[in-house]
């Protein structure tokens, strides 16, 4: 059971029988649940899933139902990756003494977590976890901003989005500073597989997604996750955002293993302009105002010198 | 498989050496700890155990408490044997996971060598800790000394495994009195001591495929109470009978007699001093000197403090006149809360003792046998005149003028 | 899921996703899986539409788009092949219409009151524009 599923096309993919429900309550047109959709059905293997406290967590098991057709553990806002840890350690422990209920399975170990519950309050936890090495991939459900609660910013939060707690007004163009480089710092922890996803490139991500499952050590992934609801755009328009995020750069998908090798893995055949993503979401509207011209520069400039150090990266192979 | 140890009938051990003798002989599964003094040396035996071929569980040594008892929480979820220590601020840091562990019916053993709170820094022991935790849906295990910490993790492991029970307990022991004093303690060979625990016997573990478990939902208004009205349920009712099958089981193994109340001489005293920890220990030395002078004195010691056994108690206190509640925490603009329960306790059973109430010992502030002797002589003039002599409220040495209150 | 009292339900709060014990979930489709009353597969939020989408297997290629990018595992697909809507769990986002490529598109919203034979007798004609 632990080899790697096969996926060739979306055709083979749909054949996949689901493992997170319907009849959640997370918003229409949600990302999230397209995201944890692609994860989990990117393998076969038994599964032990964590959640922190955020949209998904709170829409998927609400009593007295659960969306999930897997062990599921919610503890803290701040804990789902020490939580999956812990159940990680218990496995190792179990087959080491021979006490497993089922020896013969292999099954993988998911935390999943919104960017606040990840860039900000439950840092030092997954920071812990990477030291230590457990065998576990973590998932940051990135929607920029601590959507649960209805809309604070967060240190994933990019400069010049309005928030409830950085909000746009008469004199603030909204945050004003610059989002947390999470991937680099997850690297930096020497992680064996580090990875940037977006549910639009389903192949990208799946391929990722089953690399990791197949990495020993802990994994983690950034997956871009629109908000209809806190970046103001039609619940329909959930999968063109996402294309605009990533073809405009702003969402690069590239891969780094072993804080040695940074691969980018989708290159857009036409660059999209970032105002056309910036644009096409209330969370920016204000920026379209004359005086905010200068952000809207800074923003482009940006996004082309991470491209830029992204690719230097890659050709210098570090 | 993890080695055996050959242990002396006795060992000259301190508390800290003892729950972690007690740990190692329940052949944990996971341990993930966070070192803090003074409990830091429960971890370190344990890591020397491990490094020394006594262990065969994982032991994780995590960044911080609240990631330790994260960590207790996600393992013993996975369905195994789970246990850690920790102290004072510590504990604060686990406080939120503490009730996700109860919450989550998780049987999880936690050994609290008791410290002080900050502000001001202390590392020394009271009780503040303990009490902190009062409301968390524990169980909580009261160790008067190291004795007591190894016989009490024995107890603590069987009584929170059984599916009757499926909570979380505390063992506590006085930080540095019980803690880093070295004692006797009488041993139970590894295979004794294991045996008495038990196998861990799964229920709705993560690790089971065959039986996906969804552990740590939301409940709001329509099931939230429903839920805590459960686990008080459960406390109030289904947690007593094993911990007294379990003491039971365990005076017929080693001839040592737990009870939910430690009762000494009270049946025909006059006067009780009700307390926790060493105290204990050093009010019954105290009482049996008075007992020679013919003062009809006794102690009552808590051995159980969650869930709180309000009618063994009452019925230990059945005959006094007096009663004083020795409290080694701050109460925080209000009376400590062992005279709160203990007034609770007495209020409507058919003896009325005159309760009074000390604060003492706070930042490990000696109780001295002088200070108890004088806790007494109150007691006695409280029982003599059936009316409170003195303030309600106390503090016992502390520098100052004397500072009483109500 | 009626509401039962204190004394009635697993402690700790703890549900199951199934009544019976499961072999390997991840190959057993939904039609074949034990659910248990507290599976949300079993709830409902179709009633959180204000629209619905429609589909029409005339114009489907199988490409399955709205299969993969459905937030809400509400397009059943079975034998690799698109075969319909499962009303119960689909919150009418849309997503699925947005992300059809075929022209006419095979899927489209409609209100949600809308008899399904009249939405499908009124389907647009192939559009040049959009090629």
């Amino acid at each position: 059971m632990s080899e790697i599923k096969k996926i060739k096309n979306l055709k083979e993919f749909s054949t996949s029988a689901d493992r997170f429900e319907g009849a959640n309550l997370l918003c229409p047109g949600c990302a999230h649940s397209i995201i944890v959709r692609e994860v989990l059905n990117a393998t076969n293997d038994d599964l032990v899933l964590a959640a922190s406290t955020g949209c998904l967590e709170v829409c998927t098991a609400v009593y007295p139902y659960t969306s999930w057709d897997a062990s599921w553990i919610h503890i803290g806002f701040e804990n789902s990756s020490t939580a999956v840890a812990g159940a990680e350690a218990m496995y190792n422990a179990l087959k080491r003494k021979g006490r497993l209920p089922q020896p013969d399975r292999t099954p993988k170990f998911v935390a999943f977590a919104g960017d606040g519950a990840s860039y900000d309050i439950g840092f030092q936890w997954i920071s812990g976890c990477f030291e230590r090495g457990h065998d576990m991939m973590y998932v940051v459900l990135d929607n920029e901003v601590y959507a649960n609660t209805g809309g604070q910013r967060s240190s994933s939060t990019p400069v010049g989005s309005s928030t409830t707690t950085a909000p746009a007004g008469r004199v603030s163009y909204g945050e004003k500073k610059e989002k947390k480089d999470m991937m680099s710092i997850m690297a930096a922890h020497h992680a064996p597989y580090v990875a940037q996803v977006a549910p639009n490139k389903w192949k990208d991500m799946v391929k990722k997604i089953q690399r990791g499952f197949n990495t020993v050590g802990p994994v983690f992934i950034n997956a871009v996750s629109p908000c209809t609801t806190e970046w103001k755009f039609d619940p329909a328009d959930t999968m063109m955002l996402t294309d605009l995020s990533t073809d405009s750069l702003v969402f690069p998908l590239y891969e780094i293993i072993d804080n040695k090798e940074l691969n980018i893995t989708y290159r857009p055949k036409n660059v999209v302009p970032v105002i056309d993503y910036l644009g096409a979401q209330g969370r920016f509207k204000h920026l379209f105002k004359p005086e905010n011209k200068h952000i809207l520069d800074g923003w482009q400039k940006r996004v082309d010198d991470n491209w830029d150090y992204l690719q230097r990266r890659e050709e210098a192979r570090v | 498989m993890a080695d055996k140890m050959d242990l002396l009938d006795v060992e000259v051990w301190d508390g800290n050496m003892a729950a972690s003798q007690a740990m190692r002989q329940a052949q944990i599964d996971v341990v993930a700890a966070y070192p803090i003094t003074p409990s830091t040396p429960v971890v370190e035996n344990y890591a020397g155990f491990l490094a020394n071929g006594y262990i065969d569980g994982e032991f994780v040594m995590v960044e911080s408490e609240h990631a330790a008892m994260s960590g207790c929480i996600g393992a013993a979820a996975a369905g195994g044997r789970v246990a850690t220590a920790t102290s004072s601020q510590g504990f604060d840091l686990m406080v939120e996971t503490l009730y996700q562990a109860s919450g989550m019916r998780l049987p999880i053993i936690l050994n609290v060598v008791n410290r002080a709170l900050a502000a001001p820094l202390n590392v020394n022991g009271d009780h503040s800790d303990m009490y902190l935790g009062r409301d968390s849906g524990w169980i909580q295990f009261n160790a008067y000394n190291a004795q007591d910490a190894y016989d009490l993790n024995l107890i603590a492991f069987r009584v929170a495994e059984d599916h009757k029970v499926r909570l979380p307990a505390m063992i506590h022991q006085d930080g540095f009195m019980t803690s880093h004093t070295a004692e006797g303690v009488l041993t139970l060979s590894d295979d004794d001591a294991y045996n008495f625990i038990g196998d861990y016997k799964p229920m709705n573990a993560m690790l089971d495929f065959e039986k996906p478990a969804t552990y740590g939902v939301q409940t709001e208004e329509d099931w939230h109470f429903e839920h805590k009205a459960r686990q008080h349920n459960d406390l109030m009712t289904k947690v007593n009978p094993v911990i007294q099958e379990v003491f039971d089981a365990f005076e017929k193994e080693t001839g040592r007699k737990f009870d939910f109340v430690t009762n000494h001489n009270l049946d025909d005293a006059d006067v009780a001093i009700v307390a926790m920890g060493t105290t204990v220990d050093t009010a019954m030395l105290v009482a049996d000197q008075l007992r020679e002078e013919g003062k009809k004195v006794g102690v009552l010691g808590l051995r159980v403090i969650r869930p709180f056994p309000f009618e063994k108690l009452a019925a230990a206190l059945s005959n006094v006149k007096a009663v004083c509640c020795m409290d080694r925490s701050a109460p925080g603009g209000t009376v400590g809360m062992l005279y709160n329960e203990i007034c609770g306790a007495m209020y409507n059973s058919a003896n009325h003792p005159v309760i009074t109430g000390y604060v003492y010992g706070l930042g490990g502030r000696d109780m001295t046998v002088e200070y108890l002797k004088g806790i007494f002589a109150d007691g006695e003039a409280n029982a003599a005149a059936g009316k409170p002599t003195t303030p309600l409220q106390q503090f016992i040495g502390v520098r100052g003028p004397k500072l009483n209150f109500l | 899921m009626a509401n039962k009292g204190w004394d009635e339900f697993d402690a700790g709060a703890i549900l199951f996703s199934f009544n019976d014990k499961v072999d390997n979930i991840a190959t057993t489709l939904a039609e074949d899986r034990p659910y248990s009353p507290s599976n949300s597969f079993t709830a409902s939020v179709g009633d959180w539409r204000i629209e619905k989408p429609i589909f029409n297997k005339d114009y489907c290629i199988d490409c399955q788009f709205c299969w993969i990018y459905c937030p809400d595992v509400s397009i059943i697909a079975r034998d690799k092949k698109m075969i319909g809507i499962d009303f119960d769990h689909c919150k009418g986002c849309g997503i699925c219409v947005e992300v059809c490529p075929t022209n006419p598109k095979s899927l489209l919203m409609f209100d949600e009151h809308k008899d399904d034979d009249e939405c499908l007798a009124g389907w647009p004609e192939k559009d040049e524009k959009e090629k």
